[in-house]
């Protein structure tokens, strides 16, 4: 469902490569975690997965569809959840989701339908007729999720989603994901919560200083079955070590 | 004080952050186009000059005109500084960086309300430089006079704080009492403020200012008839200036015969404007404390509880775009007041003009009787108008000037949407182009019916307004697209230094310029041979240029927005 060959990034202002070479393959109905410590590349990959930065070298694809030539076909394939929950802050709740679906081609009835179901899953239908502005950093989050959810993506893609979350809008988001993922879709998660990676992903990828240092199931990245992941993730990523 | 210091520095240098590390290139390149704005300005600058030499000639050096000076530069110090006290000192959206602070928040006023200050002495210096100095070089005056200019530059300022936060003041409280609505809140800060701007001007039009008696027309000699203006002007402003008195103060010890006069007229003036000084800090410090506190209870107190029936009906990419726009822009108290506030003037300034030229005592003709009286009149006021229009309006449409550095962090939504980068550009111009057409047609309706301009023609430079206003918008949303500000947090200071309004004001002086030039050789041909056709085939020419320039303009911005939009890191 998504591939990355040979990906590469170097900010304009940077001399330093963000993402080096990255070659990464997801397949549907999976639940792809992706690990790495701060500045280690990890939103870059999101951001060129989801067509807001445009690599250097290297071609992404979703669902076959190359993001470079395809741009709009491809980007229409992905809920994207992002880490900084900058919205339109002058907005009403139900306005946004309104925009937000009307650029994806939702309208009407099925707008409004998803609107109903989801705000109704994560508490939010008090909320949604207040401006954004008012809202706390977890109800924006759970807005966020809402956003990529009302045109029914095959591809869920999330920076940091459990980041400010009530411990019941984080369990219903990883059941949701389950959901989502089982239905044949593909969900692909960043996060620093090194259990919850462990308990809900199928596969994981650890990136390094915008290198891949280790992509596999958690199994085979663990060895020793006894080894944490926590000590796996501070060993691999340490100074100097790489896999 | 420390603490005060580094905080003053610190939101001082922080409007001017990004200017730092600009390339040599875009340095030459700045500097290329303050050159040639410089030069474009230049004969308004030394006609201002001139006149005020020689008002300083003829009125020989007078106390009270020399105030009524000071008073001018005030206004326009108070004219462009008021938005930056409102939005910088008293919209407090920074409170919950700046409180966790050990520092008490009267300190954090005060260095907020320094570097309102020292952003109005830039202005205050340029005022003096025009105004000031020419006049006392007009009026030979002493080396004192030139001593106590720069002081004036410093004490001259005093006055515009302290009317900009009186003025800030009731606004913010009305906009709390009444504005419970965004939009409310937007269009009662522009009322007031057109209001207040209304009440300035039309003071400054009873102080006498451009108006004369007609005796004065006996005179056949020009310098006796200025002369005898400035006597009349300057009679008027007898008695009134005093009122003034920190400034009266000010001028009297720079127009100083003797040390002592000097000395005490300085003290005096200093003193005031130190008293002046105490009281905006006295006055306003509850105020700020007030703000800050609703700014930090707002969010919470606000929401409302309950289902909301929605409107999820399909009106179409491009409409939903300037709707989310508009809404988002309108509810902003920054960017709605900047941008609709903006526009108004141009409207309102045509209202106050038609006060300056169109009103005259009983018994005698009006400056706009006298001249709408000559055939050459329907012929050359419109393009001048037209002129006026273009100039003003690009340069004051924030919408158009500044569509993606707007959007701010929230840049990656119109990245990731699965939407061509060109119907998002479209939707932007068009709304810019909207809002500006929505201005236009008022100043035309009132050009029409308060300056006599034949209906037929109103609607042309109705047309070509559109069409230029459309053609230049691209110009300026590719310029802020090449080079957008993003990751602000007060719009104001995020764009101190951007110089795109700047380079839509070149833009329009160039199209002024070229509709001079295409416009004179059909004027001559008229007055030579008055045929109504010459000034039909006129119009048609220049509203097909402005056509053309829309259609060059759009098909620029579209060559080469893509590339720029992708080029955005976020």
């Amino acid at each position: 469902m998504i591939r990355l060959y040979n990906v590469s990034k170097t900010y304009a202002k940077a001399n330093a490569k963000a993402v080096d070479d990255l070659t990464l393959e997801i397949n549907s109905g999976e639940i792809f975690g992706f690990l790495g410590p701060n500045g280690a590349g990890k939103s870059t990959t999101i951001k060129m997965l989801t067509g807001i930065l445009t690599p250097d070298s290297g071609t992404i694809e979703i669902d076959g569809i190359n993001i470079a030539e395809n741009p709009l076909r491809a980007k229409a394939l992905i809920g994207f959840v992002p880490d900084n929950h900058e919205m339109y802050e002058t907005l009403k709740g139900t306005e946004y989701l309104k925009f937000i679906g009307t650029m994806y081609g939702v309208t009407g009835d099925t707008l409004k339908s998803r609107i109903d179901k989801y705000a109704d899953m994560f508490e939010m239908t008090d909320a949604l007729p207040n401006l954004i502005g008012s809202y706390s950093h977890g109800m924006k989050q759970k807005l966020s999720v809402i956003a990529a959810l009302v045109h029914d993506p095959k591809v869920w893609v999330l920076d940091e989603p459990l980041t400010g979350l009530d411990p019941q809008s984080a369990f219903q988001l990883k059941q949701m994901m389950r959901k989502f993922a089982d239905e044949g879709n593909t969900v692909f998660f960043s996060s620093h919560v090194i259990d919850v990676v462990e308990k809900v992903c199928d596969r994981i990828a650890i990136i390094n200083r915008g290198k891949l240092v280790a992509v596999d199931t958690l199994e085979n990245i663990r060895s020793d079955n006894k080894v944490s992941l926590e000590s796996l993730f501070l060993t691999i990523t340490s100074d100097g070590e790489s896999k | 004080m420390t603490k005060y210091l580094t905080l003053t520095k610190l939101l001082f240098l922080q409007q001017f952050k990004t200017r730092f590390g600009i390339d040599k290139k875009k340095r030459r390149g700045t500097i290329a186009l303050y050159v040639v704005l410089i030069l474009c300005f230049a004969p308004t600058v030394v006609t201002v000059a001139a006149m005020m030499y020689f008002a300083g000639k003829f009125t020989h050096g007078n106390a009270d005109f020399g105030t009524f000076l000071i008073l001018l530069c005030q206004g326009l110090v108070l004219m462009f500084g008021i938005h930056a006290i409102i939005s910088n000192v008293f919209v407090v959206k920074d409170a919950e960086k700046l409180l966790y602070l050990p520092v008490r928040a009267y300190v954090i006023f005060l260095a907020k309300l320094t570097v309102a200050y020292l952003n109005e002495l830039i202005t205050t210096a340029v005022t003096v430089l025009v105004v000031l100095l020419p006049f006392g070089m007009g009026a030979s005056a002493g080396v004192g006079y030139y001593f106590m200019l720069m002081v004036s530059v410093v004490l001259i300022p005093m006055l515009p704080m302290l009317l900009s936060t009186l003025i800030a003041m009731p606004i913010a409280a009305l906009v709390n009492l009444f504005g419970k609505n965004s939009y409310t809140k937007t269009v009662l800060r522009i009322l007031l403020y057109v209001a207040i701007m209304a009440v300035y001007m039309y003071g400054m039009y009873r102080l006498g200012f451009l108006t004369g008696s007609e005796n004065g027309s006996a005179l056949d000699n020009t310098e006796e008839y200025v002369q005898y203006m400035l006597g009349d002007f300057t009679d008027k402003l007898n008695g009134a200036m005093p009122y003034f008195h920190p400034d009266y103060m000010l001028m009297n010890s720079m127009l100083a015969p003797t040390f002592t006069t000097f000395l005490l007229s300085f003290l005096a003036a200093l003193g005031e404007n130190v008293a002046l000084l105490a009281l905006v800090f006295a006055v306003s410090l509850p105020f700020y404390r007030r703000m800050l506190t609703l700014s930090i209870e707002e969010g919470s107190s606000r929401h409302k509880k309950g289902k909301e029936n929605f409107d999820t009906k399909n009106i179409g990419t491009i409409r939903q775009f300037m709707l989310t726009d508009i809404k988002k822009t309108a509810r902003d108290s920054q960017l709605g007041f900047q941008s609709f506030a903006g526009i108004i003037m141009m409207p309102l300034i045509v209202v106050v003009l038609y006060f300056f030229v169109g009103i005259a005592d009983d018994g005698d003709s009006s400056l706009l009787q006298l001249i709408t009286i000559s055939t050459r009149y329907q012929v050359i006021a419109p393009l001048v108008i037209l002129a006026y229009m273009t100039f003003i309006g690009s340069s004051t449409n924030i919408l158009g000037l500044y569509p993606i550095s707007r959007e701010n962090r929230a840049i990656y939504i119109l990245k990731s949407l699965p939407v061509s980068f060109n119907k998002i550009l479209l939707a932007k111009v068009l709304l810019a182009t909207a809002v500006m057409a929505a201005c236009d047609f008022i100043t035309c309706l009132l050009i029409v019916f308060l300056f006599e301009i034949e209906w037929y023609l109103g609607l042309a430079m109705f047309a070509t307004m559109v069409f230029l206003g459309f053609g230049s918008m691209c110009i300026t949303t590719l310029l802020d697209l090449k080079e957008p500000r993003l990751g602000w947090d007060n719009f104001n200071q995020g764009l101190k230094g951007v110089k795109n309004s700047w380079i839509a004001m070149l833009i329009s002086f160039l199209t002024v310029v070229t509709i001079a030039a295409i416009s004179v050789p059909f004027i001559i041909l008229f007055v030579a041979f008055d045929k109504w056709y010459i000034m039909l085939l006129m119009w048609l020419l220049i509203l097909g240029i402005a056509a053309g320039y829309s259609v060059v303009g759009y098909k620029i911005m579209t060559a080469k927005a893509t590339k720029y939009f992708e080029r955005i890191e976020v």
